[in-house]
């Protein structure tokens, strides 16, 4: 790879000992997949929380700290494992709160933007359409490429912290033109998308991803008018059963005007998948992995929760008291729940015997916790919460809407499809 | 003993007896930090340790997240001394990188032909040249 002056600089170590290994790291990375030079990035979104880390990486994150490094780049975290504000009324063992409280510390001294959110993107880390960014997280990263198209590969936490720190990434896979043409075709006509809401999108993902697997798809003929909470419901879902980077959704990414424009070829071929409503069906009931009625909890916001999404949980909560012998969380950012504080969404929410949490998402941070307190079955709105807290926690989980969901706290019991 | 020039990904000289691998490895579930053992069901080296040797085998998979995982295991003593890769990928060469391991890839005969598990292995990444002399 060839390297300008300023970037030979950082690698010979003239910038310090955190940006030469930062260097070292990008260069390494980039001659793994052939590229030619390094680019600029304008955004970075940092992932990894203590589980992930471990002791030794909460250490590497100290040391880089300790000598001094900055972010060069505006720079957002993902989710922490549990809110901190309310750390000793959840009953969070001390030793994690120590992990937690290391973590925070090197960020900020790293001087990271500390977000705590999954939903960076609606709290500031805005990339424009074009933009080289890296994103360390597969559903945002999918976001970014398809629905702001921005440029992001699916980079590690090393790989993302190097780029923030040196200010460049190697100019390789979806930074390129070439590679972010449709390679097949998804037709979705015959499938009923008027009656759709975000829950019906998360099952066609679920059973699209698997399709799809590295494929970047073009998806052709979804709704113009479709809600931003459809479209997060197919990406995020997509990438759980899948590894797309990209979806092209034709007339909604901003570089898939028509079809022609991103399928290669003056001819593009008939559809490769055309799903049924049979298919969608088949994959809404196998997200669950559940059989139990009686349930534990329900936990909302994976990703966390817009302010749109927890307005619309508040007013299904409205009157409504969730049963005793079950738990409902609410996760989302502290922006959303400043806003909530403020509009007197956190005090409904409260009444109904709910809680709202900030700084922590729905998908894997609590259930490290929950499932040592005794919380076995869930029932959650996200299919990308339900596959991670399944597989990754051991959680018995029943997937459906916002509203069987709500149902469901009410009476204790899963009322929505099984 | 048989000498090839190699592709360095992290510079630095390792030497020892070598495990090999057919198959990609996936640092996050695939190893065990705290042994240093293969740990992905049907994997050809289940249960077996790549601590202190000089790991061969064709590419890396899996989550990015692998790098953490790797790091963990190099500091509680349970990472291979070195790494050869047939044709290398992001998160073990990242992995290489952060705990200084010499790895290289791209050999000019495949290594998975004339390497076996027990031959003796030296890697000097800062010449580009792997050394393998078969065991007896």
């Amino acid at each position: 790879m060839e390297l300008n002056e300023e970037e030979q600089r950082m690698l010979d170590g003239k910038q310090g000992s955190g940006v030469q290994k930062a260097m070292e790291i990008l260069v390494a990375y980039g001659d793994c997949y052939g590229a030619h030079r390094m680019i600029p990035v304008t955004s970075v979104h940092m992932a990894g929380n203590f589980p992930v880390l471990m002791d030794e990486g909460i250490e590497w994150l100290e040391d880089l700290a300790g000598d001094g490094t900055k972010v060069a780049v505006f720079t957002t975290k993902n989710p922490e494992m549990f809110d901190f504000e309310q750390a000793e009324e959840l009953r969070i063992p001390t030793i994690y709160q120590i992990r937690q409280q290391r973590i925070h510390e090197a960020l900020k001294a790293l001087g990271l933007t500390l977000t705590y959110s999954c939903h960076h993107y609606l709290v500031g880390n805005v990339p424009r359409f074009g933009d080289h960014i890296a994103w360390a997280s597969s559903g945002s990263q999918v976001f970014a490429n398809s629905v702001i198209g921005a440029r992001s590969n699916r980079d590690g936490d090393h790989v993302a912290l190097a780029a923030a720190i040196t200010g460049v990434i190697p100019e390789w896979g979806m930074h390129l033109d070439e590679n972010r043409r449709a390679g097949m075709i998804v037709d979705v006509a015959q499938l009923p998308l008027e009656t759709y809401g975000p829950a019906d999108y998360k099952a066609l993902g679920w059973h699209l991803g698997k399709l799809v697997g590295t494929h970047i798809p073009a998806v052709l003929n979804l709704p113009r008018d479709i809600h931003i909470e459809g479209i997060k419901g197919l990406l995020y879902t997509l990438t759980v059963t899948g590894a797309a980077g990209l979806v092209h959704l034709v007339g909604i990414t901003p570089e898939a005007p028509t079809l022609e424009a991103v399928f290669p070829g003056p001819h593009p071929a008939p559809p490769d998948i055309v799903p049924s409503q049979k298919d969608v069906d088949k994959a809404f009931l196998e997200i669950s992995s559940s059989s139990e009625d009686k349930i534990d909890m329900v936990i909302f916001g994976c990703p966390q929760c817009s302010i749109q999404e927890v307005q619309e949980i508040a007013a299904l909560l409205d009157g409504k008291k969730v049963h005793p012998d079950t738990k409902l969380w609410i996760c989302t950012s502290r922006w959303v729940k400043t806003l909530c504080e403020r509009m007197g969404l956190l005090e409904r929410i409260m009444a109904s015997g709910s809680r709202l949490l900030c700084d922590m998402g729905a998908a894997d941070g609590p259930h490290l916790y929950l499932r040592e307190q005794g919380v076995r079955v869930i029932a959650i709105n996200s299919a990308r919460g339900s596959y991670y807290a399944h597989n990754l926690f051991g959680m018995d989980t029943w997937f459906g809407s916002t509203e069987d969901c709500i149902r469901s706290a009410v009476s204790g019991k899963w009322e929505g499809r099984k | 003993m048989m000498r090839f020039k190699a592709k360095p990904v992290m510079k630095g000289v390792a030497e020892g007896e070598a495990i090999v691998s057919r198959m990609p490895i996936s640092f996050t579930g695939g190893m065990d930090p705290d042994t240093g053992n293969i740990r992905e069901p049907g994997h050809d080296l289940e249960g077996q340790s790549v601590a202190g040797k000089i790991l061969v085998f064709p590419t890396g998979k899996g989550s990015t997240t692998g790098s953490w995982q790797y790091y963990a295991a190099f500091k509680r003593g349970n990472a291979p001394k070195g790494i050869i890769n047939v044709s290398a990928e992001g998160v073990v060469a990242v992995s290489a990188i952060i705990t200084s391991t010499p790895m290289v890839h791209e050999l000019e005969k495949d290594p998975l032909a004339c390497i076996e598990t027990g031959d003796y292995v030296k890697i000097d990444a800062d010449n580009g040249i792997v050394e393998i002399e078969k065991k007896t």
